[in-house]
């Protein structure tokens, strides 16, 4: 009984809060598993430029950027330029947007999707890691491993594919401006979409 | 004797008539519009709009127990509802005078928003010129978002036609208004000011007779993160201390709160002091 309370009480002070990364630090290393099986480290892509695409197949506002081809374009223009892509899914097991590796292949597969892999992060460990709140949230890593952009996908909050056209893309501007050896002009916008689904607490 | 009873009384054809006759009352004064999770509906207070004056509209969201639709600042995540009037020359519609939300946690995200049954009152200005005895067509387009665990975007196209009169007796809707406008949250002037101290943004009020405080909800968004802030009061002073948001990039001339004390609620706005 005693080791059981224990285990509780622990279980209680587990969970993380929401962490803060900041634009200009470095961004934190995690290591996840793909869709196919194969692990990936943030630090073993040092030397590329790195996007964290966060994703629930289920969300309206992740229906918005993929059904109007927004994400596909942004991520193939991305990997042609030699950036890498990576989509994240935090849903928590049982919870909406939670899918099994085959689940995601299906939904890559129907969405052409061309992220260079789509990361399962059920125990939701990487996405408090970076404070993901929303599905999408974006996150643009630098060659040396800095996070240079964070927060939403693009500047108008809606679930309404007809402004993806009005609206400024923050991922694609990050990146041809540090492809350009510019700054970041905006480094961060507001995210917005679904909330991730973390376990409940 | 009961709707019920007369209405099992009535025999085929006039019972017919009679269902007719109810909804061609009824419908005018109903502007509904039925979608998944939550109800849709556009109220008047006032049967009639009267010239030079304004008459308050309701926007009506019914929601499915444990669904919410989102408050002005949404929070974390989420968007606010939002309207779009088609309204005839010379009307205007104000702002949602957004009633106050409730606070919606779910882990680490922080939301406010409505659940159950809520009336978003609008303002309608007449134009002083609009003729008595014509008809105005007033529609909305209502774009929301209703989450429970999943999220589903919502249209819904609302309308009333209401005549111009001189004078207007009550909606059958209106004491829901009366309702919603005495639980509005008061508007008050209390002395005070918002700093930015490092990485946080503290709200200090000062009242002789200040309530106690549980929670505030700021307006504003990329101003303060939304976990509810610290509150220290000693029945003069109230501090509210926000960590700032992760997307914080300058301090507005003057921040908008709602404060919440148990059942009751207050609306302040506060300059934003330099250091």
């Amino acid at each position: 009984m005693k080791h059981f309370l224990f285990a509780l009480f622990a279980l209680a002070f587990a969970a993380p809060a929401l962490a803060k990364v900041a634009v200009g630090e470095a961004a934190p290393d995690f290591t996840l598993t793909d869709s196919n099986g194969k692990s990936h480290s943030l630090s073993q892509y040092k030397g590329k430029v790195v996007v964290l695409e966060w994703n629930n197949p289920k969300c309206p506002f992740v229906g918005k950027h993929y059904g109007g081809g927004n994400m596909q374009k942004q991520q193939a223009d991305a990997s042609a330029a030699g950036v890498v892509w990576l989509t994240i899914n935090s849903s928590a097991a049982g919870k909406q947007g939670d899918v099994s590796a085959a689940e995601a292949n299906a939904y890559i597969a129907k969405v052409d999707g061309k992220q260079t892999a789509y990361l399962l992060d059920t125990s939701g460990k990487v996405g408090h890691l970076y404070g993901a709140k929303t599905t999408p949230h974006m996150f643009v890593i630098d060659k040396a491993g800095v996070l240079r952009y964070m927060g939403g996908i693009d500047s108008i909050k809606s679930t309404d594919k007809e402004d993806l056209a009005k609206a400024t893309q923050y991922v694609p501007q990050a990146l041809a401006e540090l492809a350009a050896g510019k700054p970041v002009s905006v480094p961060t916008a507001e995210p917005y979409g679904c909330s991730v689904e973390y376990a409940a607490k | 004797m009961s709707a019920m009873k007369f209405f099992r009384r009535s025999r085929g054809h006039s019972r017919m008539r009679l269902l007719f006759t109810f909804l061609l009352a009824v419908l005018p004064l109903l502007a509904r519009a039925d979608d998944e999770h939550v109800k849709v509906t556009l109220l008047c207070e006032s049967s009639a709009l009267v010239p030079g004056q304004a008459a308050w509209l309701g926007i009506q969201l019914q929601h499915e127990p444990h669904w919410h639709t989102y408050w002005i600042n949404p929070g974390d995540s989420g968007l606010a509802t939002k309207l779009a009037w088609q309204l005839p020359a010379g009307f205007h519609a104000d702002e949602i005078d957004w009633p106050t939300p409730t606070r919606i946690t779910l882990g680490d995200l922080q939301n406010f928003g409505y659940e159950g049954d809520v009336l978003l009152p609008v303002p309608l200005h007449v134009p002083a010129d609009a003729t008595p005895g014509t008809m105005a067509h007033v529609a909305a387009e209502v774009k929301y978002l209703v989450c429970r665990e999943e999220c589903i975007p919502g249209k819904a196209s609302v309308a009333l036609d209401l005549p111009v009169r001189a004078t207007a007796a009550p909606c059958p809707q209106q004491p829901l208004f009366a309702a919603a406008r005495a639980a509005q949250a008061r508007v008050v002037r209390w002395p005070g000011a918002a700093h930015i101290r490092g990485d946080r943004l503290d709200v200090e009020l000062h009242a002789a007779d200040l309530p106690a405080i549980s929670d505030a909800f700021v307006v504003q968004r990329k101003l303060v993160d939304y976990a509810p802030p610290r509150i220290t009061h000693d029945g003069v002073e109230c501090r509210l201390s926000f960590a700032k948001s992760d997307y914080f990039s300058a301090a507005p001339a003057q921040i908008d709160l709602v404060l919440r004390a148990r059942a009751n609620a207050w609306r302040a706005s506060v300059p934003v002091s330099s250091p």
